[in-house]
């Protein structure tokens, strides 16, 4: 009851106030009415009042102070309040009585330290007893009422950092040295410690002991680290062990919650932590008030978790509030949600946020009905653009298009909407043998790959493109699988917003049927080519279209501001892809229409999509068929090869065939000794290679060079 | 329908991000546990956890991938004031730990005097630059002018502003019309400073960066931003993760002069809204195309977003961890209880992260808890890979 009322009389709020020079240390009265500051310049008691700071006392007095006040430490004696101890910095341990009468306090003086004393502890129940731990080495016992220590204690370490009463334990001390040991101590015997452990890697600045539980000692160091050791036992074990961002000065344990302490550096960080050492890596609180180190933290009642005082170096005196405190743990982000390529979303989480979790393993068979309708409007979009295009631009009658040899002639237009890939591969192939353009055969494979999400399984040579089919469209994010049997597509209108469209079209990708019934188009072009590749139903859906849009003396340039339009429209989609494939298609035709900035976007923009995906041969095909200046030069800036010369194995300096240091030719095929044109392998080691297959044959037999150098050669 | 698979993180606390990287193989997730975990997709579509590290002294916040052009690099931020770039180490390693790549840090970056909230690698067309930002709220962009020496980072731009920052997004725009462009969010918790997000452009005559926009109606704390990938469009969309779900269109207007040197205007328009999180945003992610938008929140849930060809932006999935879709659609798989959570705890050696299944709520539109959790002192978190197929909300969406 006696604690209770005695807490309650605290009050206030979050106050500082600025005192004349930096703090070392401060410590408060046991009533928790009056804190003592004290520093290499300063030696004062403040009273603690409803509303802020007042200073009662300067206990440095006279004109040209001793060392003796250049305090490294400071205690108030819990039991006397008027009794003080302080460190001095020249080695004096000096107690201060504030009942004398005069103006100088001081009431004894223990010269016996060496060097500076680092800190002083009155015992927590004896009223008499005062330690104190130096630079020097020793740790020495005083009795107030002698004039000199009773004891000395040496470590046999190197200096003494902190030490520590026992709160629990009457005989105890705990000391903390430089050399990163902590050695435990019984009063009564000065020859030789109780227990030594290594507790840090470096110095352990400073100790405290569990106000509740006995034989809990945290301890801090230069190392950064917080740990708490549990002495209770017959060997020393570390329980709890907090990773902080900076060397730690104090620590302190909360009062009233047993796993919280506070800690502030000596160094670098200037905030005040509070820890719950069960949860070692985001502090519970941080006081973020002071602008310079902290130096002395002490919780302003034994009792009272909701007060912290602290001094700093900024000159300045705090109380922090516990309810003001920021909390680090409120403002971490407690998700992490990433998407991936392949239409897969990454998501961690806290546990308690997920609850009820299951764990699903991945189940092909409930997405393996794949909806035959997952086609939907984008795509027929897409389909039904390109036989726009094809409508637009395959006028046979127009002579710049038939002239132009290296342009696609009117069959040669991706037809889109056969939504068959097996379809549209033999419409190729029977293109093909009327002109042959392998190159832009090739083209049209590629970009029918990328463009429609078809099923590719049916068409030779296209599986390697599968994996782009399957996520270059929005659509397929969500698909992984693909159907096998394309059904049935139902009716769709046409969105109105595709483009500039006059009429509602309707059409009908209908399934793969076979190409050879090449049923008569009554298309205006009347192509051959053309015609085998329309069903019977989708010819019939564009006469109509072709014959009311369409008429001979229409030049294609009429046509190019819808399109740009158009293009302009997938862009903005988002439908990258579309814009660059109809570009790349209709190569001049469309080019002059629309600035270079702008299509140098699309194409830097679909490069990248496809080498995330690692097309890179679709990616280079499209760098290869471009027609943008800034992307074609793509592949030749930053591309170099070195060659050495494969008779004289020393590098090729010039273009060329020749090698200029022995004038033979370079790359002659180590197998049949023929000049290789084409595709050229060697090996890196020894600089022999020959033509593709013959190395192949080769090294099917034999491990070693085919040039007989007797190389192990490697061909990755 | 999608399918939810978890993850045995084994992660000592909270994860804070999770990154795929350029090809969408790899993963790297960072925690408070002061750990970087890199995990890398096997050929059996299984995730496993290929390098496991200490990075930083406090608690990790972000993780970012470089582009694949500068090699296998990772930047990590953190609450101890720094940033780290690692690279992954190829070559010879011993039998012994086959299957683990080694990672070495190649620079720490120490300029900032607060918690580093955030790291981007600037687009790859801009060469090897680096950006953090503080919650001191300064942006620092770093270069690093030999994209072979990873150790060797210049300080080039420091931006102020001002609030504490939480968040940034680089423009991934990689067209010539447009300047380089970073967007910053602030999470400081006054309302009454507005433009939680301002845009900063840089300026080819001052080779500055400029505060070109202030996104002067988010006026709550901002948690996440990210801009969408761009594919070639003329404008930018950015989303951004605040009380809300937020999706604003950047339209930049035409100069009047060519040579006019201020930063460009923009039209701004607010694409969509939505609070269905009913709680603080997190996250939000684009899909590759950018047709897709997740977000996450306290709520635990993970919503997918996407616009129908008006343009209206539509929720179309609601994504938990317990793979339900809580949208109604789709059908839950075949469970299999292993045995409540507490007594799942307790198989030790069951499995690594004591996974447990439990039934899924009667009704999956209410709130996943609604009672308050006990607090937790030591918190963990689970990833969640999701499959997601389109099938799940063909209903709900136009």
């Amino acid at each position: 009851m006696e604690k209770m009322s005695r807490v309650s009389t605290i009050g206030g709020r979050t106050v500082f106030c600025h005192l004349d020079a930096p703090a070392n240390a401060i410590s408060v009265c046991r009533d928790a009415t009056q804190v003592v500051v004290a520093g290499r310049n300063i030696f004062k008691i403040y009273g603690l009042e409803e509303d802020g700071f007042v200073e009662r006392l300067n206990l440095r007095v006279g004109r040209k102070p001793s060392l003796n006040f250049s305090c490294a430490d400071v205690m108030w004696h819990q039991m006397e309040e008027n009794l003080l101890a302080t460190a001095a910095t020249n080695g004096a341990v000096v107690t201060w009585n504030l009942a004398r009468p005069c103006r100088n306090k001081q009431e004894q003086l223990f010269t016996e330290h060496k060097r500076t004393v680092n800190k002083v502890c009155f015992h927590p129940t004896e009223v008499n007893m005062l330690l104190s731990g130096s630079q020097d080495g020793f740790m020495k016992c005083f009795d107030l009422r002698k004039k000199e220590s009773v004891s000395t204690f040496s470590g046999q370490s190197e200096s003494v950092r902190d030490v520590q009463f026992s709160i629990k334990d009457y005989f105890t001390f705990a000391a903390s040295f430089e050399n990163g040991n902590v050695q435990l101590w019984d009063i009564r015997r000065p020859d030789r410690y109780e227990r030594m452990f290594t507790a840090h890697t470096g110095p352990v600045f400073c100790c405290d002991w569990h106000p509740e539980d006995r034989g809990w000692l945290a301890t801090g160091g230069r190392d950064k680290m917080v740990k708490v050791w549990d002495m209770s036992t017959n060997c020393v074990k570390e329980i709890y062990c907090v990773q902080t961002i900076a060397s730690v000065a104090r620590v302190k344990w909360r009062p009233e919650r047993r796993y919280h302490l506070a800690t502030c550096s000596m160094m670098v960080d200037h905030n005040i932590y509070v820890w719950d050492v069960r949860r070692p890596f985001i502090p519970f609180a941080t006081f973020e008030e002071h602008k310079d180190v902290t130096t002395g933290i002490v919780w302003r009642h034994q009792h009272d978790p909701y007060y912290l005082l602290s001094g700093s170096k900024d000159s300045t005196l705090y109380q922090h509030m516990f309810k003001d405190a920021s909390r680090p743990i409120d403002r971490a982000n407690p998700e992490g949600l990433c998407f991936g390529l392949f239409g897969d979303l990454a998501f961690a989480a806290k546990e308690s946020l997920m609850s009820g979790e299951l764990v699903i393993e991945l189940q092909k068979t409930n997405n393996h009905k794949q909806p035959d309708f997952l086609k939907d409007e984008s795509q027929f979009q897409e389909s039904t653009t390109w036989t726009m295009l094809r409508i637009m631009f395959s006028e046979p009658a127009n002579p710049s298009l038939s002239s132009n040899h290296n342009l696609n002639k009117s069959g040669n237009l991706p037809l889109v909407n056969s939504f068959s890939m097996k379809e549209m591969s033999t419409a190729l192939n029977e293109r093909n043998k009327e002109n042959r353009q392998d190159n832009l055969h090739s083209l049209e494979t590629n970009l029918n790959n990328n463009d429609e999400n078809e099923e590719t399984e049916g068409s030779e040579g296209q599986a390697e493109y599968l994996f782009g089919d399957a996520e270059l469209d929005d659509d397929d994010l969500y698909s992984m699988e693909h159907d096998n049997q394309a059904a049935e597509e139902p009716e769709y209108l046409l969105p109105q917003e595709a483009f500039p469209l006059r009429h509602e079209i309707m059409d009908h990708p209908s399934a793969p049927e076979p190409v050879q019934e090449k049923p008569e188009s009554p298309h205006v072009s009347g192509s051959e080519a053309e015609s085998t590749c329309l069903t019977s139903m989708e010819s019939f859906s564009l006469i109509s279209v072709s014959q009311l849009l369409f008429s001979p003396h229409l030049p294609p340039k009429f046509f190019c501001p819808i399109v740009k339009k158009m293009l302009c429209y997938y862009a903005k989609q988002g439908d990258v892809q579309m814009a660059v494939s109809v570009l790349i298609v209709l190569g001049k035709r469309i080019r002059k229409e629309i600035d270079e900035l702008t299509q140098e976007h699309w194409y830097m923009s679909y490069i990248d999509l496809l080498q995330r995906f690692e097309l890179w041969n679709v990616s280079n095909e499209v760098i290869k068929l471009s027609t943008c200046g800034a992307i074609m030069c793509l592949n030749q800036a930053s591309t170099t090869l070195h060659i050495n010369c494969s008779n004289c194995k020393r590098p090729m300096s010039n273009k060329g065939w020749i090698c200029d240091r022995c004038h033979q030719c370079a790359s002659v095929c180590a197998v049949c000794h023929h000049v290789v044109k084409g595709l050229f392998v060697w090996c890196q080691g020894c600089s022999h290679g020959g033509h593709l297959e013959h190395v192949m044959e080769w090294l099917k037999q034999s491990k070693h060079c085919p040039a007989g150098c007797g190389h192990l050669c490697e061909y990755t | 329908m999608f399918v939810a698979k978890s993850i045995a993180a084994d992660h000592k606390d909270l994860i804070h991000d999770v990154s795929y990287d350029f090809h969408g193989r790899r993963m790297a997730t960072c925690s408070s546990d002061q750990s970087v975990k890199v995990w890398d997709k096997g050929d059996d579509g299984e995730w496993r956890c290929t390098a496991s590290w200490k990075t930083h002294s406090g608690s990790v916040w972000r993780v970012t991938w470089a582009h694949p052009e500068f090699g296998q690099v990772l930047a990590s931020c953190s609450f101890d004031r720094t940033a780290a770039v690692w690279e992954e180490i190829v070559g010879e390693s011993n039998d012994k730990q086959r299957g683990q790549s080694h990672w070495i840090k190649r620079t720490t970056l120490v300029d900032s005097r607060t918690s580093v909230t955030d790291v981007k690698f600037a687009p790859k067309h801009m060469g090897l630059m680096l950006t953090t930002c503080s919650a001191d709220g300064v942006v620092r962009i770093y270069e690093a002018p030999d994209v072979m020496n990873l150790s060797q980072w210049s300080l080039q731009h420091e931006i102020s502003c001002k609030l504490s920052c939480s968040c940034i997004s680089w423009n991934p725009s990689s067209s010539r019309a447009h300047p380089p462009m970073i967007a910053v969010g602030r999470d400081d918790s006054n309302v009454t400073y507005s433009g939680k997000v301002q845009i900063y452009e840089y300026n080819e005559n001052t080779r500055k960066y400029a505060k070109a926009e202030t996104l002067m109606t988010v006026t709550d704390p901002v948690h996440d931003i990210t801009f969408a990938p761009n594919l070639g469009r003329s404008f930018h969309v950015l989303a951004i993760a605040t009380k809300d779900v937020r999706i604003f269109k950047l339209v930049p207007l035409r100069r009047e002069s060519a040579n006019s040197s201020g930063p460009t205007k923009f039209e701004v328009q607010v694409m969509a809204q939505f609070d269905s999180h009913n709680s603080q945003v997190w996250r939000v992610s684009w899909n590759i195309t950018s047709t897709l938008l997740a977000s996450s929140g306290d709520d635990g849930c993970v919503r997918l977003w996407k616009a129908n060809y008006m343009d209206n932006w539509k929720c179309t999935g609601i994504l938990r961890g317990d793979g339900s879709p809580v949208n109604g659609s789709g059908h839950a798989a075949p469970l299999s209880a292993v045995g409540v959570p507490g007594a799942a705890q307790m198989l030790v050696g069951a499995t690594s992260a004591g996974r447990y299944v439990t039934p899924p709520s009667s009704n999956p539109l209410a709130a996943p808890f609604s009672s308050p959790l006990p607090p937790l002192i030591l918190a963990h978190s689970k990833i969640f890979i999701f499959y997601i197929f389109k099938a799940s909300f063909l209903g709900s969406v136009e």
